[in-house]
């Protein structure tokens, strides 16, 4: 980046700036495709569509207009942080141009689709440049600093800023959900809108990052803890009210639930302790096939019915028990060995699983038939009516996940904070220095996998009710890979970033359904790109950022603080070349 | 008395093809400290390369004859092993040279996954197992013993002596030239040798060049001789790879070599006589695995493993 | 630190980028040209749930070509007045949360008329109750697992739990006794070693083979479970040889059958090898099949039904990338049987709508046709009567039918 951008002058950032932007917003308007793709019409009338009711503008071209709009906007206002923001700006509009124009010409047949010689069906070329311009633009007039917004708010206006901004959040998400629309023979544009919304997204949140907003939000939000916990939890419990509540996305998010509370336990052995389990999606298992055989369905082999809150403490203890079991031989082996270890681990309990051991597992027939949760007089796959607003079945399903995840993360950030906690984090730095200072790492360590195993466990009783059968085909190696990307992408340690990484790992499949060929490949492509680029992940832990990405504390990357502190005036006389650590 | 020394010959061909991919991935260990995990995909692609080289570049009048397909199989096996490798230790490892050990690690989980299925994406017919050509017809070593034969097809005994010349000559470059002696000086202490002048990333290279020509090779008469290759089968013949490589003791050929004959003769012996039989063959290898590396993680031939500052 | 995460952003959106570029356009074959239809009601969706991508992918893309045949097929006759027919195919993975989600995607679009699916019988369990729920019609070409029709007791009392479900494929307490009536009466061949895979299908049809083996006055003097994967089946050879079977019967699939069988010759076990539906397959003699062995399959033989030969020959002239694999022509009369229930119910000049769901349903229950492998009709579980079984050998290379008959309990 830095030798491209040294081709600019500050000179020429001004008319940069407005030409881009004018041009994105220009673009906007113009049509995008020249004739009618095989599959239909591109949405948002972008086909032939030339500056037909300019206030009409729909989908990714209102979000293209907002864009070059803003852009605009702030190339004039004196807002802080000028640079960052029309640099997030511009990277968003580049997306999307690119997104569609490549989508539109692959579906094409070719360039052919995107640009007319005698029609001007230039729209993605022009608003790419545009885009383009705009990041030049801003680079050519120098990224200034990150912003640091005031901190000191009263308490009443801070907690007014987080209620709005966690209400932006929650309808972020749902629009993320819904955008594009549901895929299908009706609909086979939505891969690509969703991902031009993502695009589009993007490069809000790299503006509003590159203001300072977000970091400030985020520190707000720490000062006042209780509060914004609070309503995070009221927002996620808002979610089967917009426009995301249907049968299908309640199904999935109910799913990426018991996914996030498993990955957050994950997270204890490997974000805290340091421990790499590929084998764990097995503790899930045990967990889900404990609960289904105390559910009273017809192929478990015991036959007690058990109410479910205490069929699942059951599932959790016997899980965690299995944890203990499984770390009482690696408190001798490290690292990679670790890994191996916990790999054969999960494939005994898949082989196993497979040949119905103890006639528990139902083999290759499962254990089908799992009766639903049912409390509250209603069953949790049912459609209920809260308060006038008929809310989709599978929604109380849902509810219980979310109770779940909140209930898995309190405990995690209670552990973290603890000296149990701290302990963990010790053996994960340097487990001989840990030992030195007094810590019992071996029980410390077992500690870490039963509480991993028994949070699985507890999630596993959810999955097995909500799915209603429980078969080992659910627990295979791949799953636990799947796991440990999530923990990964999400940022190890970080329980937002457990959350984030599964719901990520679970959303996108669905919305990009129209690329399952490829799902896997982009997969495994992406585990390495992340470990390349950016291996503490997507909200990382703020001493794993430290760690990996070369910052301090505060998030401001090392050189600068290095080079901050080499300036400040000392009493004593410093030595040329001594810098304070 | 005949089953017994069947499943010995059984386990011994086995021990053999697990050998080859074995002695690739304790000798990555040995000179990075990873686990490649993507080094059983690396056999896949082998016995794919083999496959497409008797295929497509092989006139169709010389397929008759073993003297010409075999080797000509495994060349192409081999230089499509050693190309993949090479790209993947560029590209995918040698970025992440320095950074903790967990990056590496989930890295060649991605390149394993990443390889099964652009296989299976990409090479023709490859969402089912491809049927591959068989190179010998018919006849076999037929060993009279008391109680009857023991029936070792041609395949299978070109598959021992194979690997055991490969061993050999692998465990005499390593010991002799001049390359070897750097390649030990690197697996010992990096730093120091770069000081006496040897350039460890040539030497990494050739690491995983040699094992992945050893496991391209182990491919192709896999594939030769159950006649059948499929993309799953880099997944579990690592494990088993491992598993040997650990229990020789990770870092030393000649263990690797031992651990994979014990393991071929665990599954065929286990999977005979031990309760659960064949069902449960491969959940004995894993037992193996966890005690080996409880009990005696330096493994037989192994040196206990220093703390690295 | 921003530089790091736009960077990764752009290049997680050009990963997803290549991915656009690399789109497999499944779509847009069945919607293009036109037809002399009328059309003008709207489009009816297909639903498929079938793992497409994964180890399983071969069997699942066979499942959906077909059904995009049958749907073409049906568009171009104008199966459904006044109504374009299409295809949604969506992945399961063969994991049974991914096909609930599948399901529960496909039946929350009101125009979705019926799925086919799924392939596995774990995933089967998933897909119906969510399917249930909404009385969308679910037909199976490769669901072998009888209590998916007739309940957990389908021996001592069989219920029909599901009325949305119906299935073509044989069910494992079909074929396997009807296999075991041919080893013992007609090649008197009464000791046999069983081996499955250990998955449903495998598993189920040996365990039917074996009770009516035993009953005819058969021995099994060996049983034996391999893994799904396993390719080396040296040591499971070794131990079964000392027996001394007279053939191996086989409970799984070709791509591990085929191998099997060639390593049992170079053994010295020069004994056939006996399956169901899941080896009768070209690929399984390229794979390793000898001469001799055996295998049954549901329908009468190919080359005596003409829509059989019509549906390989439609089949090809489409040009798909995969073949239709075990179940392709299942799916595709599983698929006319919607079809064509599906015409009646709206009739000629009827509307699609929720109410029409049940009437659809008993259009299917009561449907009744010739299809490419065979009979396609269904009785009160929605199990298909096509009772009809043919045991095929190889000779001189390839398959060819020794018997057909009915198989009555």
């Amino acid at each position: 980046m830095t030798r491209l951008t040294s081709y600019l002058r500050p000179g020429m950032a001004l008319p940069l700036r407005v030409a881009g932007s004018v041009l994105v917003l220009v673009g906007a308007l113009l049509p995008w495709a020249t004739f009618v793709l095989n599959d239909g019409p591109y949405p948002a009338k972008s086909t032939l569509q030339f500056f037909d009711a300019p206030f009409e503008v729909g989908g990714f071209r209102l979000h293209m207009a907002l864009l070059g709009l803003a852009a605009l906007v702030v190339t004039f206002a004196p807002v802080p942080g000028r640079g960052r923001i029309l640099r997030g700006l511009g990277w968003g509009a580049v997306l999307v141009s690119a997104v569609n124009v490549l989508f539109i010409a692959y579906n094409g047949g070719g360039l052919g689709a995107v640009t007319v010689a005698d029609m001007p069906a230039f729209g993605g070329l022009v608003a790419l440049l545009g885009g383009l311009a705009v990041l030049a633009g801003a680079y050519a007039g120098g990224i200034e600093q990150p912003v640091h917004l005031p901190t000191g708010l009263n308490r009443f206006v801070a907690w007014a800023v987080l209620l709005v901004s966690f209400a932006g959040l929650l309808m972020m998400v749902a629009w993320t959900l819904t955008a594009g629309g549901q895929g299908g023979v009706a609909n086979p544009y939505a891969g690509a809108q969703f991902l031009s919304f993502l695009g589009f997204a993007g490069g809000l949140l790299a503006a509003l990052h590159g203001a300072g907003v977000l970091p400030w939000i985020s520190r707000l939000s720490e000062d006042h803890r209780p509060f914004s916990i609070v309503v995070l939890l009221g927002c996620a419990l808002a979610l089967p009210f917009t426009g995301a509540g249907t049968d299908y996305w309640m199904t999935v998010a109910a799913n990426i639930g018991v996914y996030a509370a498993t990955a957050i336990g994950l997270n204890v052995v490997v974000g805290l302790a340091g421990m790499l389990d590929i084998g764990y999606v097995a503790f899930l298992g045990i967990g889900a096939f404990v609960a289904a055989n105390l559910s009273g369905a017809v192929a478990a082999k015991v036959d007690i019915t058990l109410p479910f809150p205490v069929a699942a403490v059951i599932a959790a203890v016997v899980a965690g028990m299995f944890g203990s079991v499984v770390g009482s031989p690696t408190l001798r082996v490290r690292g990679d060995y670790l890994a191996i270890v916990t790999l054969a681990f999960g494939e005994i309990f898949v082989r196993s699983a497979q040949n119905n051991i103890g006639g528990l597992t139902g083999g290759p027939n499962a254990i089908p038939g799992v009766p639903q949760v049912s409390m509250f007089g209603t069953g949790f796959s049912e459609p209920i009516t809260l308060g006038g607003t008929k809310l989709p079945s599978g929604v109380l399903y849902y509810f219980l996940t979310v109770l779940l995840v909140a209930l898995v993360m309190g405990m995690f950030a209670n552990l973290k904070n603890s000296r149990i906690g701290r302990a963990w984090i010790a053996i994960r730095e340097d487990e001989d220095v840990a030992k030195a200072m007094g810590i019992s790492t071996g029980r410390i360590k077992i500690l870490a996998f039963t509480v991993g195993a028994t949070t699985a466990g507890l999630s596993g009783a959810v999955f097995a009710h909500k799915l209603g059968t429980v078969s080992y085909e659910s627990f295979k190696f791949l799953e636990s890979v799947t796991l440990i990307s999530a923990v990964i992408l999400g940022g190890m340690g970080s329980i937002p970033g457990a959350v984030l990484g599964a719901s990520l790992l679970f959303v996108l499949p669905e919305k990009l359904r129209e690329f399952s060929d490829y799902r896997l490949l982009l997969f495994g492509l992406a585990l390495v790109l992340i470990m390349r680029f950016r291996p503490q992940g997507l909200v990382p832990d703020r001493h794993r950022r430290a760690e990996l990405a070369g910052e301090d504390i505060e998030g401001r990357p090392l050189e600068e603080t290095v080079s901050e502190q080499a300036h400040l005036p000392t009493a004593a006389p410093v030595l040329p070349g001594e810098a304070r650590a | 008395m005949t089953t017994l020394l069947q499943q010995i010959a059984n386990g011994i061909v086995l021990g053999a093809v697990i050998g080859l991919v074995a002695l690739g991935y304790t000798m990555v260990y040995g000179i990075i400290q990873l686990i490649n995990f993507a080094h059983g995909e690396v056999f896949m692609v082998g016995a794919y390369g083999g496959l497409a080289t008797y295929t497509w570049i092989l006139p169709h009048s010389m397929r008759g004859h073993w003297q010409i397909t075999l080797p000509a199989s495994m060349l192409g096996g081999v230089v499509v092993a050693v190309v993949v490798a090479v790209i993947m230790e560029r590209f995918a490892y040698r970025p992440l040279r320095n950074a903790p050990r967990l990056a590496p690690l989930i890295t060649a989980l991605g390149v394993s996954v990443f390889l099964q299925e652009a296989v299976r994406l990409f090479y023709p017919d490859a969402k089912s197992a491809r049927p591959f050509p068989a190179m010998f017809v018919g006849g076999g070593l037929r060993l009279p013993v008391p109680g009857g034969q023991v029936i070792l097809p041609w395949i299978r005994v070109a598959l021992v002596v194979i690997a055991i010349l490969l061993a050999v000559a692998l465990q005499m470059y390593v010991n002799r030239s001049r390359m070897g002696r750097a390649m030990r000086a690197t697996a010992q202490d990096r730093d120091t040798a770069r000081l006496m002048g040897i350039d460890p990333d040539r030497v990494i290279v050739l690491t995983f060049v040699l094992g992945a020509a050893l496991a391209g090779v182990g491919g192709v008469l896999y594939g030769a001789y159950q006649n059948t290759i499929n993309v799953d089968m880099g997944f579990q013949n690592g494990i088993f790879a491992f598993t040997a490589a650990v229990l020789g003791g990770i870092g030393s050929l000649r263990g690797a070599v031992i651990g994979a004959f014990a393991i071929g003769l665990i599954k065929t012996l286990g999977g005979q006589y031990l309760p659960g039989g064949t069902q449960y063959d491969y959940v004995w290898i894993f037992v193996v695995l966890i005690l080996v590396l409880v009990f005696r993680p330096e493994g037989l031939f192994g040196e206990a493993e220093k703390v690295r500052a | 630190m921003r530089n790091q995460l736009v960077k990764s952003a752009a290049i997680v959106a050009g990963a997803l980028l290549i991915a656009a570029c690399g789109t497999n356009k499944t779509e847009s074959g069945g919607a293009g040209g036109g037809t002399s239809c009328d059309t003008s009601k709207g489009t009816l969706v297909v639903g498929v749930v079938a793992p497409l991508s994964g180890s399983l992918s071969a069997l699942g893309l066979g499942i959906k070509n077909s059904a995009s045949l049958a749907v073409d097929q049906a568009n171009e006759k104008c199966t459904v007045k006044g109504y374009k027919l299409a295809v949604q195919a969506e992945d399961d993975q063969a994991n049974p949360q991914i096909g609930a989600q599948a399901a529960t995607k496909l039946s929350s679009d009101p125009n979705t008329v019926g799925v086919i699916g799924t392939l596995n019988s774990s995933v089967a369990q998933n897909v119906q109750p969510v399917l249930k729920a909404k009385s969308i019609v679910q037909i199976s070409p490769a669901n072998t697992n009888p209590t998916l029709t007739r309940g957990q007791n389908f021996l001592t009392a069989p219920k029909r739990d599901f009325p949305n479900y119906f299935r073509v494929c044989a069910t494992d307490d079909l074929q396997g006794p009807f296999a075991a009536n041919y080893a013992v009466n007609k090649a008197g061949k009464k000791k046999v070693a069983i081996i499955t895979d250990g998955k449903t299908y495998g598993d189920g049809l040996a365990g039917e083979f074996r009770k009516q083996l035993e009953k005819l006055g058969g021995t099994v003097v060996a049983q034996e479970k391999v893994g799904e994967k396993d390719t080396d089946f040296s040591g499971v050879i070794a131990k079964v040889k000392p027996s001394g079977p007279e053939f191996v019967f086989y409970g799984g699939e070709y791509p591990a059958a085929g191998p099997l069988s060639k390593q049992m010759k170079d053994a010295g076990m020069n004994i056939p090898l006996f399956g169901g539906d899941g080896i009768f397959d070209d690929k399984y003699i390229e794979l390793g099949g000898r001469e001799g062995d055996l295998a049954t399959s549901v329908g009468a033989p190919t080359e005596t039904l003409a829509s059989a030969k019509a549906f390989v020959d439609a089949y090809k002239a489409k040009n798909y990338k995969e073949s239709f694999s075990a179940y392709g022509a299942f799916s595709y009369d599983a698929t006319n049987a919607l079809l064509g229930s599906l015409g009646k119910t709206i009739g000629d000049g009827g509307k699609w709508g929720d109410d029409q769901r049940s009437k659809l349903l008993d259009n299917v229950g009561s449907y009744s046709a010739t299809g490419a492998t065979g009979e396609i009709k269904f009785d009160q579980y929605g199990d298909s009567t096509n009772k009809l079984l043919t045991v095929y050998q190889v000779t001189g290379g390839k398959w060819s039918a020794a018997e057909s008959g009915t198989f009555e309990k």
